[in-house]
């Protein structure tokens, strides 16, 4: 009889249908996806639009502070950008001659097209209009979305190095969802092929360095990169890039650099902590990565 | 009576405001420890002050919001989390007359229920890899703090305000 009384107790069920229906919502959206319902793109894009109205004039005036605080340190950044540009231009000369040289040897073993252009990305910059600082689920919404071209899974980075992947796509916004969300239980995995600069490819003296980034320890706010084997000439210093093994992350991204290698847990291969190239702070604007199409 | 739809407007602007310019104020080294929810505090004060049932639905609707806005890997744990602690610190504490250390302590209990829901749905769909010490130290304590130092600031109008509305119900119904 007291079960009865309990299943008519109507505050009681609503609350289990409640319940079960989070559950089911939690469960339907937690897996890939293919694209967003309509009703979910008509919010986000009515509310991107109001949001981008309240972000750029913050961070303008947020800026405005922070580039006063830092104008001692402008000097010496000049200082630097001068030696960096008499080393681009000398090193712009020999690039032609080799991408001239590359051309013309692709043009000789036969390339397609298609394998031509693989390697050609297009760089578009995006505005930031909100953030969600929430650490296990830290996601930004740049301004922009579908009709610009955007895809789910491509790259986003700012300036310094990688900060994220595109998790879904509305019409005009879209949300980049942050390297530092990264985590090997992630239901939509997406790790990163990794390698190290001047270590991509294998020559006489040394093997090529390869590994995999699939997590980030919050602790010390360092990037895993996994699977490295014994024999690799990987080092601390040395700055990693995505190798673009796997197709889904470009070639060349910018991770970090290598703070530390240690035997991994298993014993086998190695693991090194990645000191991530991003800052993940005070955003304003991120560099999309446009791949080109896949042919079909 | 538009007082109703112009709190809801409010509302909703601290909803914009609360991903975008207090993301500025916040100084860098803070960034990555706390994520304030302001308008989950507002909404504590709609379920104490006016009624339970107003602040879950109004914690479902914003936390629908906020999920799909920053859709990275599920929908509806804001929303659940929102919607159930205001309404279970609302059954516990509503009282229309409730001074200011009791609504001080539901912020602070309130938020840590908020932040334990959150982190306890992440760590059951295994998102999250954080121990709960760890998760309460570097990211509810300081979030409980500027939740707090936020309900300080909006309590004596937010309060005048929800008393107006709750008054102008009792009028209509009697």
């Amino acid at each position: 009889m007291q079960l009865f009384k309990l299943l008519g107790n109507k505050r009681l069920f609503i609350a289990l249908i409640g319940l079960v229906a989070f559950i089911a919502i939690m469960g339907f959206t937690l897996g890939p996806r293919a694209s967003l319902s309509w009703p979910e793109k008509f919010m986000r894009d009515t509310v991107g639009f109001v949001q981008s109205i309240f972000y750029k004039p913050a961070s303008y005036i947020a800026g405005f502070f922070e580039d006063v605080r830092n104008m001692r340190e402008i000097y010496d950044e000049n200082e630097r950008l001068r030696k960096a540009v008499a080393q681009y231009s000398r090193e712009s000369a020999s690039y032609n001659m080799m991408k001239a040289n590359y051309d013309e040897l692709q043009n000789i073993m036969n390339f397609t097209e298609h394998q031509k252009q693989r390697y050609e990305y297009v760089y578009r910059v995006a505005q930031v209009i909100s953030v969600n600082s929430d650490p296990n689920n830290r996601t930004l919404v740049i301004d922009l979305g579908e009709r610009d071209g955007v895809r789910v899974n491509m790259s986003v980075t700012s300036v310094e190095g990688m900060v994220g992947v595109v998790s879904s796509v509305s019409n005009f916004t879209s949300t980049v969802k942050l390297l530092t969300a990264m985590d090997e239980q992630d239901p939509n995995p997406q790790p990163i092929a990794v390698t190290a600069v001047g270590k991509e490819t294998a020559t006489a003296d040394h093997k090529a360095t390869f590994g995999i980034i699939e997590s980030y320890n919050e602790k010390t706010g360092m990037l895993e990169m996994m699977r490295i084997p014994e024999d690799d000439p990987i080092e601390e210093g040395d700055q990693i890039i995505s190798s673009g093994i796997g197709g889904l992350i470009p070639q060349g991204m910018i991770i970090g650099t290598v703070d530390e290698v240690r035997t991994s847990d298993y014993g086998q291969t190695r693991t090194a902590s990645i000191v991530p190239a991003a800052s993940f702070q005070d955003w304003k604007h991120v560099i999309v990565v446009f791949t080109p199409e896949e042919p079909e | 009576m538009k007082r109703k739809q112009v709190l809801f407007l409010l509302l909703f602007l601290l909803f914009i405001l609360q991903g975008t310019v207090f993301f500025w104020l916040t100084p860098s080294s803070w960034q990555l420890q706390i994520y304030p929810n302001f308008v989950f505090v507002a909404i504590l004060f709609v379920s104490v002050y006016y009624h339970r049932h107003t602040g879950l639905v109004l914690g479902l609707i914003f936390g629908m919001i906020h999920d799909v806005i920053y859709y990275g890997e599920m929908i509806g744990t804001y929303s659940f989390a929102m919607g159930v602690s205001a309404y279970i610190m609302g059954l516990l504490f509503q009282m229309p007359r409730a001074p200011l250390p009791i609504m001080m302590t539901v912020v602070l209990l309130g938020s840590l229920l908020f932040d334990s829901t959150l982190f306890g749905i992440y760590k059951v769909f295994s998102l999250s890899q954080s121990s709960y010490d760890w998760a309460l130290l570097h990211h509810m304590l300081p979030n409980l703090l500027v939740h707090f130092v936020f309900a300080l600031i909006i309590y004596v109008p937010l309060r005048k305000q929800l008393e107006i509305i709750a008054k102008s119900k009792r009028n209509q119904t009697s």
